[in-house]
């Protein structure tokens, strides 16, 4: 990723936030196997060891998705970023929420390498959380929802334009969370958590 | 003097003539070259000269009175006039050359001064030709000033070793270098035409395939006569000397000349011997020699030269005789040399050799065992395929079964000894090599040699110590094929229900066939002698696992018979060792349970050996001591994984050099695949990596004594391409993280087979098994990646904390150690165990124990002393700190968080070391990470020097945190210039709240108002102090364990140490009990909502751990259900969702 050096701080964390997402992103789908291993090829990212979407279109989808929150995250409008996985008749099985909390009045120059040191911690852990999650039943889908804390107002961006509103439907009853990693550092603070059905949850 | 000398040459050359044309003369000519070194040696021991050459002109001793009388007073004199001589000589030559127009071509060659070594494709003298031309110039002897590049095509072997010295650095380059550059008509550079052998010569084996295989390698034909072998090396110069001196004494040569040849002879010597070729000169008459061969066609040329410029005369026709006929002998010589085997200088390139693991194979005979069998099945295949499923029918009709055994007896010896029946009583062993001094394993020793103690397995040097007449011979692979393949045509004919056991063994199963098996069986015997010339032994019984052992008694040349009713006599005795199935392992277990025979074995009960050695194994423990064996004849086993590992001769010199074998060693299990006709999904790299203090092994080449690393994938289609093999195998290589150069043995394991035929057909269940697979092979890699995380997770806080303040791991921690030094080391970690200096203490402590243990292993158990002494150093420190009598600065800052620590309870101690203590007070520097020490001697001394030489290297709103004495303590260590700076930063600074924002409003009311509702505000939060002056037990111990979780103002390290406090401890005490709940539900009240904005996963922490607690203690378990609903609450408040606490906890 090219880096302007004149960004604001602002800026330049949102970029290495949608970077770390995009590749978050992609280890949750293949943590969870939805796609054969051989659609993933090993690489490194902050010195870890990370899987990366190899089918052009997975790959894509991810990186737009995830590249067109940018000015969003930036604007400090997005609250969290969800991987929902559905079962065959679109009710989420599983959500990967990531909480952001991006502070807007850090005016200082962000140290990249604490940020990084963070960051990676959520990596490492991701990689061995499988044992927190469901396995999932077949011919599931997944998608990459996020959650404002406003609408937002008509964009001027293109790349915005790829986010459209939408209802995804929910549990009946809260759900049961399972913390995996959280970082609380200046600017950023990120939470990742998991999301399931409550046992109780009425069946369809 | 003159008619003395000329006398002399012509006495000896009239014979010697007709020799030099006649090269059956060999022995003779060396022989006298033998004698005359000798009386030369004994004559001239003075003159460092060596006696070859000189020897073959010195005949009479006559001869070297006359030499004492030529003109030049010594050789180097001589030398120097010759050598000024021919580069006149050349000068003229060369000139003439290029007015003549006859190739007047550009010169350039200009200031390339070659030297020719040895035999060279084009000749030396045509070579002197194109230097001519083209303005270069020819050295006829090696001058390390003069010369600029050697030209050779070939290289023995000792001048190789020698080559450092020989070439002193100049290019050794193969005489291509001047053909192209004279076609390009531009000097080209000598690099790509480097002579092969030198690019590499670090030793390796992999030449000695490489010359084994010579008759197959594809420059074996044209370099035949290039070969250069010792012993005739040894006479060529001599050869050449000889026929020179009788080219000349035909002619009648003046004194003088001959003289001159005699000298010149020998001074070819001396140069060699100055060239630091010959190291020996006694013992190593082969190694001048290689040089002189080089020299002596250019000798030819020089002489013809000579003759013609000084005696006006031409001899041109003579002297080409010579030459010519000196290359005839040569090239008679050399080419059976090359296949009679040995030391051949016919050798690729070292390192690069292309075809070490196909010659590693084609020379093994472990491959050769283990890929017999596809050869076998291709050879039969009605056989082996068709009879599997009648045995199990006729084996229900016919109750009593009879099966043959057939066992060549020591086949590779047999095999290769069958055509000296003179040897058939001696001792005689295959083994790849015979050196009697080497380490190569004796593969199979006859019967004779076994009574003397040879057993395979053997380096050949201890079996030559137990039986120094030990025949040794090589391998013979042709001959084992066809003998195998005799073998099992008789076996066919006879019976028609053969197991293949290994090329030299097999089982039949002679249920239904007519008349008595021990007749059978003698017929069979008898059939294969006459047939392959070796014998066979057999050993018939009722089932496969008894024919076999009465295989074992009817060896050698034997046949044995064990009745049903036999059977238990013969086990009782039979120690445990002779079953197969038991090996070492097993043998040493049982032999500890005091079981030496199957009679012992047999009183054992079936459940307490399958208890013992597992059900599998202790089943055919039971089964096999009672010589009861349900295998049928013809079951033959599915092969489970397919491989190829290369545990000898392997030294890597760089990475691309071990790319490259992995690569070919991809190509042979490839091969093997497809020859087995299965592809495979699972594929495993195993490693053999030299162990750090292991010394080189006693076996030449072998691996040693080695770490065994594995890896491996699973891919979700199976394959046997060898491009997806080299990818896959890259990969999992590239997973080792390992200096190549430590690598002592490679294995690639394919297994999870396939037909490679299903593999077409059933793409579709293929890929949906796939997809479940994929998910057991992501676990694997998960876990395998778990542990390299973690440690890299160790590496990275323990880093992290000393150097980079980085945010949310460890907020707070004192360094006992001064780390400072690392702070500026990258955080970019290999996977290298970090230096026990450089872990974090904090971290090591809040691991759970099953993963410290593992660390404690790795580490081979330092990690727990350095434990136990940090342990003692913080609490020296902290007692230290403790007294009240010294200003006291404590503070260990991260990210905002200020602990500020002065301990009432503990002051009255005194300080157990007197050495100065370091606090390091790391501070987040907003402008850029910066840590710096201040040092407070424990005496109350200041070094000032470390104090922060700047403001901007203090954190102005750290600063603001601190309580009044302290900040007034540090304002006063800085110089007072700096003073108005530090007060006005840190008004300045602080209300940018660049501190966290839960810390900021924590500290803003811990300053307002300190009460009960504040527990986790200050540093030591307040519940510290109150928890350690109640006089409940646990509350004490919490109090405790913060200091000891590093002071870190999080509740999970602190719950984590205290985990392991005994149970009787949790609830000791009753009274109190209500005051206890009520502050520890505060406690976690407040810390709840302290945290469940920003970090659940310390609250999820945190209450798997109290949960664990709750699990032993009935007042954390009433602390938990009353604080649970909280909990709960709180997370539907901000997260819309309840906390799952997972019970695996």
């Amino acid at each position: 990723m090219e880096r302007r050096d004149n960004q604001s701080p602002q800026g330049e964390t949102a970029r290495i936030l949608v970077e770390f997402l995009e590749v978050a992103i992609s280890s949750i789908v293949f943590l969870k196997g939805v796609y054969p291993a051989g659609a993933f090829e090993r690489r490194r990212y902050m010195n870890v060891v990370v899987q990366r979407a190899r089918h052009p279109q997975l790959k894509d989808y991810i990186h737009s998705a995830v590249s067109a929150l940018l000015p969003f995250i930036q604007k400090g409008l997005v609250e969290r970023v969800a991987v929902i996985f559905f079962n065959i008749d679109c009710i989420p099985v599983e959500r990967f929420v990531f909480k952001l909390t991006v502070n807007q009045c850090y005016g200082l120059k962000l140290e990249e390498a604490d940020l990084e040191f963070s960051l990676r911690s959520f990596l490492i852990k991701l990689s061995v959380s499988e044992s927190l999650t469901r396995v999932l039943p077949h011919d599931c889908r997944w998608e990459i929802t996020a959650y404002f804390r406003s609408l937002p107002e008509a964009s001027t961006s293109k790349d915005a334009e790829l986010w459209i509103p939408t209802d995804t439907r929910q549990w009946q009853q809260p759900p049961l969370l399972t913390p995996i990693k959280s970082m609380s550092s200046e600017p950023l603070c990120v939470q990742l958590y998991l999301e399931h059905p409550n046992s109780s949850e009425p069946k369809p | 003097m003159s008619s003395d000398l000329s006398r002399s040459a012509n006495s000896s050359g009239g014979q010697r003539s007709k020799r030099s044309f006649n090269n059956n003369n060999n022995s003779t000519s060396s022989n006298r070259s033998n004698n005359s070194n000798d009386s030369n040696k004994k004559k001239k021991i003075s003159q460092k000269t060596l006696g070859v050459a000189w020897g073959a002109n010195s005949l009479s001793s006559s001869r070297s009175s006359s030499f004492r009388k030529s003109p030049f007073s010594d050789f180097g004199s001589y030398m120097v006039e010759k050598n000024r001589k021919l580069q006149n000589q050349f000068d003229v030559e060369a000139s003439t050359s290029s007015h003549c127009g006859l190739g007047s071509g550009k010169p350039i060659f200009h200031g390339v001064s070659i030297f020719v070594d040895g035999f060279t494709v084009p000749s030396n003298q045509e070579l002197r030709g194109y230097m001519l031309k083209h303005g270069g110039r020819l050295e006829n002897y090696f001058s390390r000033r003069r010369v600029t590049h050697i030209i050779c095509s070939n290289l023995p072997d000792c001048k190789i070793k020698n080559l450092r010295s020989f070439s002193g650095g100049l290019p050794v380059v193969k005489p291509t270098w001047i053909l192209d550059s004279v076609a390009a008509n531009k000097l080209l550079s000598w690099v790509p035409y480097q002579l092969d052998q030198l690019a590499n010569n670090q030793p390796k084996l992999s030449d000695f395939f490489a010359l084994k295989s010579s008759p197959q390698s594809q420059d074996a034909s044209p370099c035949a006569p290039v070969c250069q072998r010792n012993p005739e090396a040894e006479e060529s110069p001599f050869k050449c000397g000889t026929s020179i001196d009788a080219y000349l004494s035909d002619v009648g040569e003046s004194v003088e000349h001959s003289g001159l040849i005699s000298g010149e002879s020998d001074n070819l010597i001396n140069k060699n011997s100055n060239a630091s070729l010959v190291e020996e000169p006694a013992s190593s008459c082969g190694k001048p020699s290689e040089v002189t061969m080089a020299t002596p066609s250019n000798f030819d040329v020089e002489d013809e030269s000579s003759v013609r410029n000084e005696l006006q005369s031409s001899h041109y026709q003579p002297s080409a005789l010579v030459s010519s006929n000196f290359m005839y002998n040569h090239n008679m010589k050399g080419s059976p040399s090359s296949t009679v085997g040995g030391p051949s200088n016919q050798r690729h390139s070292t390192l690069e050799d292309p075809n070490f693991v196909e010659n590693y194979f084609k020379n093994s005979r472990l491959h050769f065992i283990g890929t017999w069998r596809n050869r076998y099945r291709k050879r039969f295949p009605s056989f082996s395929n068709g009879f599997k499923c009648t045995s199990s029918s006729i084996k229900a009709s016919a109750p009593k079964t009879a099966v043959i055994h057939v066992d060549m007896d020591c086949f590779f010896v047999s095999v290769v000894i069958r055509n000296h029946p003179e040897l058939q009583d001696k001792p005689v062993a295959v083994c790849h090599s015979d050196n009697p001094k080497g380490t190569a394993e004796i593969s199979s020793a006859n019967y004779p040699a076994r009574d003397y103690g040879v057993r395979a397995g053997m380096f050949v040097r201890d079996a030559k110590a137990l039986c120094s007449h030990l025949v040794i011979f090589p391998y013979n692979f042709e001959a084992y094929e066809e003998v195998a393949d005799q073998f099992y045509n008789i076996l066919h004919k006879h019976c028609n229900k053969v197991q293949a056991v290994s090329c030299d063994e097999a089982f039949l199963d002679v249920t239904d066939t007519e008349g008595d098996p021990q007749l059978l069986a003698s017929t069979i015997r008898k059939e294969i002698l006459e047939s392959t010339g070796c014998t066979a032994s057999a050993g018939i019984a009722e089932n496969m696992l008894m024919a076999r052992l009465a295989t074992r008694t009817a060896k050698p040349d034997g046949q044995f018979c064990i009745p049903p009713e036999g059977v238990d006599d013969y086990l009782s005795q039979l120690p445990i060792k002779a079953l197969p199935g038991i090996g070492h392992v097993l043998e040493e277990k049982l032999k500890k349970q005091n079981v030496w025979t199957c009679g012992q074995l047999r009183m054992i009960y079936k459940d307490s050996l399958q208890k013992d050695f597992g059900t599998k194994t202790g089943e055919m423990l039971w089964n096999y001591s009672r010589g009861v064996d349900s295998r049928l004849v013809g079951m033959i086993q599915e092969t489970k994984s397919i491989g190829a590992e290369v545990n000898w001769g392997v030294r890597f010199k760089d990475v691309k050099d071990c790319q490259n074998f992995l690569s070919n060693l991809c190509k042979e299990v490839s091969l093997r695949l497809q020859g087995c006709g299965v592809k495979g999904r699972t594929f495993t790299l195993k490693i053999k990596k030299r162990r750090k203090d292991a010394v080189e092994p006693v076996k030449y080449m072998g691996f040693g004594d080695c770490e065994n690393l594995s890896h491996s994938t699973t891919v979700p289609v199976a394959t046997d391409d060898v491009e997806v093999l080299q990818r896959i195998t890259k990969q999992l290589f590239g997973s080792f993280h390992l200096d190549v150069k430590e690598i002592r043995g490679v294995g690639l394991q394919v297994s999870r087979l396939e037909s490679a035929d299903n593999c077409k057909q059933g793409l579709e269940r293929n890929s949906l098994k796939s997809w479940l697979i994929s998910a057991s092979a992501s676990t694997e890699e998960a876990c395998s990646k778990y542990w390299t995380a973690k440690e890299r997770f160790n590496i990275g806080q323990g880093d992290g904390v000393s150097g980079q303040l980085c945010a949310n791991s460890v907020s707070l921690s004192i360094e006992m150690d001064n780390n400072m030094s690392d702070s500026e080391a990258c955080v970019n970690q290999v996977s290298e165990l970090p230096p026990l200096c450089h872990l974090d203490m904090g971290v090591l402590e809040s691991l759970p124990p099953e993963l410290f243990s593992e660390l404690n292993e790795i580490y081979g158990g330092k990690l727990v002393d350095l434990i136990a002494k940090n342990k003692g150093k913080s609490e020296s420190v902290r007692s230290s700190l403790s007294t009240h009598s010294h200003p006291q600065v404590e503070g260990a800052m991260n990210e905002g968080q200020a602990v500020f620590q002065s301990d009432p309870v503990l002051h009255n101690e005194i300080p157990v070391q007197n050495k100065h203590i370091y606090e390091e007070v790391q501070a987040v520097c907003v402008s850029g990470e910066e840590s710096y020490s201040v040092v407070i001697p424990a005496s109350g001394l200041v070094k000032t020097d470390l104090m922060p030489s700047s403001l901007s290297q203090v954190d102005g709103a750290v600063l603001q945190q601190l309580p009044e004495e302290l900040k007034a303590d540090i304002l006063e260590l800085l110089p007072a210039h700096r003073r108005q700076d530090v007060s006005s930063n840190v008004l300045s600074e602080v209300p940018l709240e660049s501190l966290g924002i839960k810390t900021t409003e924590n500290h803003s009311g811990s300053k307002d108002s300190i009460s009960d509702n504040d527990l986790w505000a200050g540093t030591p939060p307040q519940w510290v102090d109150k928890f350690k002056v109640s006089n409940f037990l646990i509350l004490n111990i919490l109090a405790e364990m913060y200091y000891e979780s590093g002071s870190t103002g999080n509740l999970s390290p602190i719950l984590q140490r205290a985990i392991s406090v005994p149970k009787h401890q949790l609830d000791a005490s009753r009274e109190g009990w209500d005051e206890a709940t009520h502050i520890l539900r505060e406690l976690l009240k407040q810390y709840i909502k302290l945290k469940i904005e920003f970090d659940i996963e310390e609250i999820y922490v945190c209450f798997c751990l109290l949960k664990r607690f709750a699990m032993k203690s009935e007042l954390f378990l009433h602390v938990y259900t009353d604080v649970f609903p909280y909990l709960q609450a709180s997370f539907g408040e901000n997260y819309g969702g309840n906390l799952h606490i997972s019970l695996k906890d």
